[in-house]
C-alpha cells in the first residue's frame, strides 16, 4: 500500500517536472550553445561593423586615392622591425609659399606674398636696370641660353657642358647670390635611404615689356653644399601663365644632371642625409620697366617608400583602405548572390514539388543540366562577355548556384505535401498557391535558412576567384582585385607579402565563419547531420 | 529496369546535355557585344578582302546553316581559326591537351592517395589528433581560397625561398637526355601538382573518414568484432572493402570541379594547358579559341559525369531502381 502510493507520488512528480521542463528551446537558445556558431556569428559581425564605418576606418579612398606613396610601398610599421625596411623615406610633400621662403633679395628688388595671404604664392617685383651695354650683353646670352635649354637633345651631347658647370657651381655659389635679383630658400631635413623618385612643379606668370629677360631657376643644394640644377627658364617678355615641372623620370632632368637615360637622378641627390635646400633663383634684366614674376607655392614632393598600414599597390594606392571597402563588397556580393539563388531554387523545388507530373519532370531536367555545365568556364566565359560590372556578376552566380537548393526543396515539399495539414487544406478547398505559400513554404524555411549561409562562403570566394582572373568589375575594389593586381604588378618579384596576404585572410576568415555558422544551424535542424560529423 | 537501360538512359542524357551545351555555346558568341568581324577585319581592308574573310570564317552563311556548320565542325573536332593566331584551334589545344591531362592525373593521384590514407587513419583512431586533423583539413578545403593557398606557395618556393620553377611546364631550353626531360617536367609539376593536392585532400580524407566510420557502425562488423577478428583485419577487409565503391564513385563526381580548378591553376602557375587557354582567349575576346576550349572541357565534365553515373550505377542497384521510377 505505502509503496503503490510511493510509487504513485514518483509518477506524479515525474509527470509535473516532464511537463514543467521542456518548453522546446528556442532555436537561439540551442545556437548559443555552440561555441562553433558563437564564433563564426562574432567573426561576421566584426566583418559587418567594418564595413558600415569603412569611411571611418580607412584613411584614404580605395580608387581614387592614388599616388599616396610610391608603387609597392611597404607599410610604415616595418621599418621599426625589419632592418630591410628600416629608415626608407615616407612620403613627403612640402607645399612651400611665401611664408615658407627665406628671402634674398637684392636692393631694389620687392619680394611680397601674392595674392596677399602669407601661405600662399609669392609676388617678385623687380625694377628695370639702367646699363644698357650689360643688358645687350646678358640678352644675348640668355637667348643662347633660352634655346639650349629648349632644345630636344636626346643624345646628351651638351650634357658634359653642364656637368662642369654644375661641378663649378658651389665655388660660384656667392657670387651668384650677389648678382641675382632674388633667391628664395627653403631647407628641409631629409633623413632617410634614398628614395626612389622625386618631383616638384609649380605655375607662374612674368609681366613684363617686350625687351626684358626673366630667368628663373630651382636648384637643390645637398647637405655637403653640392648644387644641383633641376629646372631653369629663360623668357623675353611677358608669360601668361606657365608651368614648371621636375620629375625624376623626365629625360629633361636627367640631361640637364648629366647622367645617362638609365641613370636614376634620386641617387645623386638625394644620396645624403641631412639639410637639403630648394634654391629657387629670379633675375632679370630690363631697360625699360620694371619685371613682375608671379608664382604659386612651389610643390616639391618625395613618393614614399613606406606607407601606412599595409603599404601601397602599384598606383599607390593605400592596401588598408582597399581592403576596408572590399568587405562591404564582399558582404554585398555573398549576400545578394546568396539571397537571389536561394530564392530561385526554392520556387523551383516549391513549384516541383508540388505540382509533380511533368513540371517536375522539365524543372528537375533543367537542374540536372545546369548541374552538369562547368559553372567555372561559363562563368569566365559570360563573366567577359556580359562586360565586367559588379551586377553581372552577382546575377551569374546566382544563376550558377541555384540547382542544390531546388533539390533540396523539392525533397522536402515532396514529403511535406503527404501530411495531414496539406491533406485538410486541399480537401477545404484552399487553392495551390495558398498551401505553397503558407503551408509548405514555412515549412522549409530553417532548410533554406541553412542553404543561405552555406551559399554565401561559395559566392564571395568564386567572386573572388573571377575578380583574381581579372574578370571583376575594374572599378571596385574587391578583395580577389587586390590579389589579382598583386600578382600581375610586381607584389611576387617585390615579396611584398603585406600585399597578398591581408586580402587572402581576409577572404579566409570570411568564410570560415559562415562555415561555422552554417554547420551550426545545420546541427540543430537536422539532427541526421550531427551523427555524420 | 536493368543495368543495359540505364545505360542507355545516361548515355542519351549526356548528350543531351553536351547538346544543350553545344547550343548555349553557339547563341553566346553570336549574341556578344563585340562583332566577331570587327575583331579580325581590319577596316581598312578591300571589301573582297573582306568578304574572303567572312566567307573563311563562314560568317556570310544565314545564321541558321551557321549552327548546322558549327555542330557539324565541332563533333569533327574542327574549331576553326584562331583569331590571335590565324592557326586551327584545335592544333592549338592538342598542344596543350597533354600538359592538362599529365597535371589533372599528377593532382589527382596525389589528393587520392593523401585523402583515402588519412581518411582511413582518422576513422581507425577515433577522437585523437589524426581525427582532428582531419575534420579540420575538410574544414579548410572547404573554407580556404584555393588560389590564396596556391598564390602563398608561390610567393614562398618560387620567390622568396626561390627553390622550385614558378611557371611553365618545362625549363628553356629543356635539359638533354630522355631522363632528365622527364625530371624537368616532374620538377615543374611539384608546385602546381602539390598545391592542388595541399587544397584538395581535406574534403577526400573527410569524406572516407565518414563513410568508414558509418561502414563500421554496420552490423557485419560488429559481428566480426564479436568474432575476435583483429581490429586492424575488420579496418582492412570488412569497412575498407565496403567503403571502395563510393569513393570510386567519388573520384568520378570530382572531375568536373578539377576541371573548373584546373582554368585557375594554370593561370597562375602559367602552365601550358588548355584551362590557362579559356582564359586568354576569353580576355583577348579570341571567340572561336575560346569556344573550342570550353567545348572540350564541357565535353570532359560531361563524360566524367556519365562515368560517374554508371560507376554509381554498378555499385548501388538502388540508383538504377529509383531513376527508373522516377520517370
Amino acid at each position: 500500500m505505502s509503496i503503490n502510493r510511493k510509487r504513485k507520488e514518483n509518477q506524479e512528480t515525474a509527470r509535473t517536472s516532464v511537463t514543467a521542463a521542456p518548453r522546446p528551446l528556442t532555436f537561439w537558445e540551442q545556437y548559443r550553445r555552440k561555441p562553433q556558431g558563437m564564433l563564426g556569428l562574432a567573426i561576421v559581425l566584426v566583418y559587418v561593423l567594418v564595413a558600415i564605418f569603412a569611411p571611418l576606418i580607412a584613411p584614404y579612398d580605395p580608387l581614387s586615392d592614388l599616388y599616396l606613396a610610391d608603387s609597392v610601398a611597404a607599410p610604415a610599421w616595418l621599418g621599426k622591425v625589419s632592418s630591410k625596411y628600416r629608415d626608407l623615406p615616407p612620403t613627403m610633400r612640402l607645399d612651400i609659399g611665401y611664408g615658407e621662403w627665406e628671402i634674398d633679395q637684392a636692393e631694389e628688388t620687392v619680394v611680397s606674398a601674392w595674392p596677399q595671404a602669407a601661405n600662399e604664392g609669392v609676388e617678385i617685383v623687380i625694377p628695370a636696370k639702367e646699363t644698357a651695354a650689360k643688358e645687350e650683353q646678358t640678352t644675348q646670352s640668355s637667348t643662347t641660353a633660352w634655346t639650349s635649354s629648349f632644345q630636344w637633345d636626346p643624345f646628351g651631347l651638351s650634357s658634359g657642358a653642364k656637368k662642369a658647370d654644375e661641378k663649378t657651381a658651389p665655388a660660384a655659389d656667392s657670387q651668384k647670390d650677389a648678382e641675382a635679383s632674388a633667391v628664395l630658400q627653403h631647407a628641409f631635413e631629409y633623413n632617410y635611404k634614398t628614395p626612389q623618385t622625386f618631383s616638384s612643379s609649380f605655375e607662374y606668370s612674368i609681366d613684363a615689356p617686350g625687351d626684358a629677360t626673366t630667368a628663373l631657376s630651382l636648384d637643390m643644394v645637398t647637405p655637403s653644399g653640392d648644387v644641383y640644377h633641376l629646372w631653369e627658364d629663360k623668357v623675353r617678355g611677358s608669360v601668361n601663365l606657365k608651368r614648371a615641372l621636375v620629375d625624376t623620370r623626365d629625360f629633361d632632368l636627367k640631361q640637364r644632371l648629366g647622367i645617362s637615360f638609365f641613370d636614376d637622378p634620386t641617387a645623386l641627390v638625394f644620396a645624403e642625409r641631412g639639410d637639403y635646400t630648394l634654391r629657387l633663383t629670379a633675375d632679370a634684366e630690363s631697360a625699360s620697366g620694371p619685371v613682375t614674376i608671379r608664382m604659386r607655392p612651389v610643390k616639391f614632393g618625395i613618393l614614399g617608400k613606406v606607407h601606412g598600414l599595409l603599404g601601397t599597390d602599384h598606383l599607390g594606392s593605400d592596401i588598408w583602405s582597399q581592403l576596408v571597402y572590399g568587405t562591404r563588397i564582399a558582404l554585398a556580393i555573398g549576400l545578394s548572390a546568396a539571397f537571389i539563388a536561394v530564392v530561385i531554387g526554392t520556387t523551383v523545388g516549391l513549384i516541383a514539388g508540388y505540382f509533380g507530373g511533368i513540371v517536375d519532370e522539365v524543372l528537375m531536367r533543367i537542374v540536372d543540366i545546369m548541374l552538369a555545365i562547368p559553372s567555372m568556364p561559363v562563368l569566365i566565359i559570360l563573366g567577359a562577355l556580359f562586360g565586367k560590372s559588379i551586377v553581372n556578376v552577382v546575377a551569374l552566380l546566382a544563376l550558377f548556384s541555384w540547382m542544390g537548393i531546388a533539390r533540396i526543396v523539392r525533397a522536402q515539399t515532396l514529403s511535406l505535401k503527404e501530411r495531414t495539414f496539406v491533406e485538410a487544406a486541399k480537401a477545404s478547398g484552399a487553392a495551390s498557391g495558398y498551401i505553397i505559400l503558407s503551408h509548405i513554404l514555412p515549412n522549409t524555411v530553417p532548410l533554406i535558412f541553412a542553404n543561405l549561409v552555406l551559399r554565401i562562403p561559395s559566392a564571395i570566394l568564386t567572386e573572388a576567384s573571377l575578380s583574381f582572373l581579372g574578370l571583376g568589375d575594374p572599378r571596385v575594389p574587391t578583395w580577389g582585385k587586390i590579389l589579382q593586381n598583386a600578382r600581375q604588378f610586381g607584389g611576387f618579384t617585390k615579396l611584398a607579402w603585406w600585399w597578398l596576404i591581408p586580402p587572402g585572410l581576409a577572404l579566409t576568415f570570411l568564410s570560415l565563419a559562415f562555415v561555422f555558422i552554417g554547420n551550426a544551424v545545420n546541427e540543430i535542424l537536422n539532427p541526421r547531420y550531427r551523427e555524420r560529423s | 529496369m536493368g543495368f543495359r537501360s540505364y545505360l542507355l538512359k545516361r548515355v542519351l542524357y549526356a548528350i543531351l546535355v553536351l547538346f544543350v551545351i553545344l547550343t548555349f555555346n553557339f547563341v553566346l558568341f553570336r549574341l556578344m557585344p563585340g562583332d566577331p568581324e570587327k575583331m579580325i577585319i581590319d577596316p581598312n581592308f578591300t571589301a573582297e578582302a573582306k568578304m574572303e574573310l567572312r566567307r573563311q570564317y563562314g560568317l556570310d552563311e544565314p545564321l541558321f546553316k551557321q549552327y548546322i556548320n558549327y555542330l557539324s565542325s565541332l563533333l569533327r573536332f574542327d574549331m576553326g581559326l584562331s583569331f590571335n593566331t590565324r592557326r586551327p584551334v584545335w592544333s592549338e589545344l592538342k598542344e596543350r591537351l597533354p600538359n592538362t591531362i599529365v597535371l589533372f592525373a599528377a593532382t589527382f593521384i596525389g589528393t587520392a592517395t593523401v585523402g583515402i590514407s588519412l581518411g582511413v587513419y582518422a576513422a581507425a583512431n577515433r577522437d585523437k589528433f589524426a581525427e582532428k586533423f582531419v575534420v579540420g583539413s575538410g574544414l579548410f578545403a572547404y573554407a580556404v581560397p584555393g588560389f590564396f593557398i596556391q598564390l602563398l606557395l608561390l610567393l614562398l618556393f618560387g620567390y622568396y625561398w626561390p627553390i622550385l620553377p614558378i611557371h611553365g611546364t618545362m625549363s628553356a631550353p629543356p635539359p638533354e637526355g630522355t631522363f632528365a626531360i622527364l625530371l624537368d617536367r616532374i620538377w615543374h609539376l611539384i608546385l602546381p601538382a602539390g598545391s592542388n593536392v595541399l587544397i584538395g585532400f581535406g574534403s577526400w580524407a573527410l569524406y572516407t573518414r565518414n563513410t568508414m566510420l558509418e561502414a563500421l557502425s554496420q552490423d557485419y562488423v560488429v559481428t566480426a568484432r564479436a568474432k575476435g577478428i583483429h581490429r586492424r583485419g575488420i579496418l582492412y577487409h570488412h569497412a575498407l572493402r565496403s567503403v571502395l565503391p563510393p569513393i570510386i564513385t567519388l573520384i568520378f563526381m570530382s572531375l568536373p570541379g578539377a576541371v573548373s580548378g584546373a582554368v585557375i591553376t594554370e593561370s597562375i602557375f602559367s602552365w601550358h594547358g588548355v584551362g590557362r587557354y579559356l582564359l586568354d582567349a576569353t580576355l583577348k575576346m579570341d571567340y572561336p579559341a575560346a569556344q573550342g576550349a570550353f567545348y572540350l572541357i564541357a565535353l570532359a565534365v560531361i563524360v566524367s559525369n556519365l562515368l560517374a553515373d554508371v560507376a554509381y550505377g554498378l555499385v548501388d542497384p538502388r540508383i538504377r531502381v529509383g531513376a527508373g521510377g522516377q520517370s
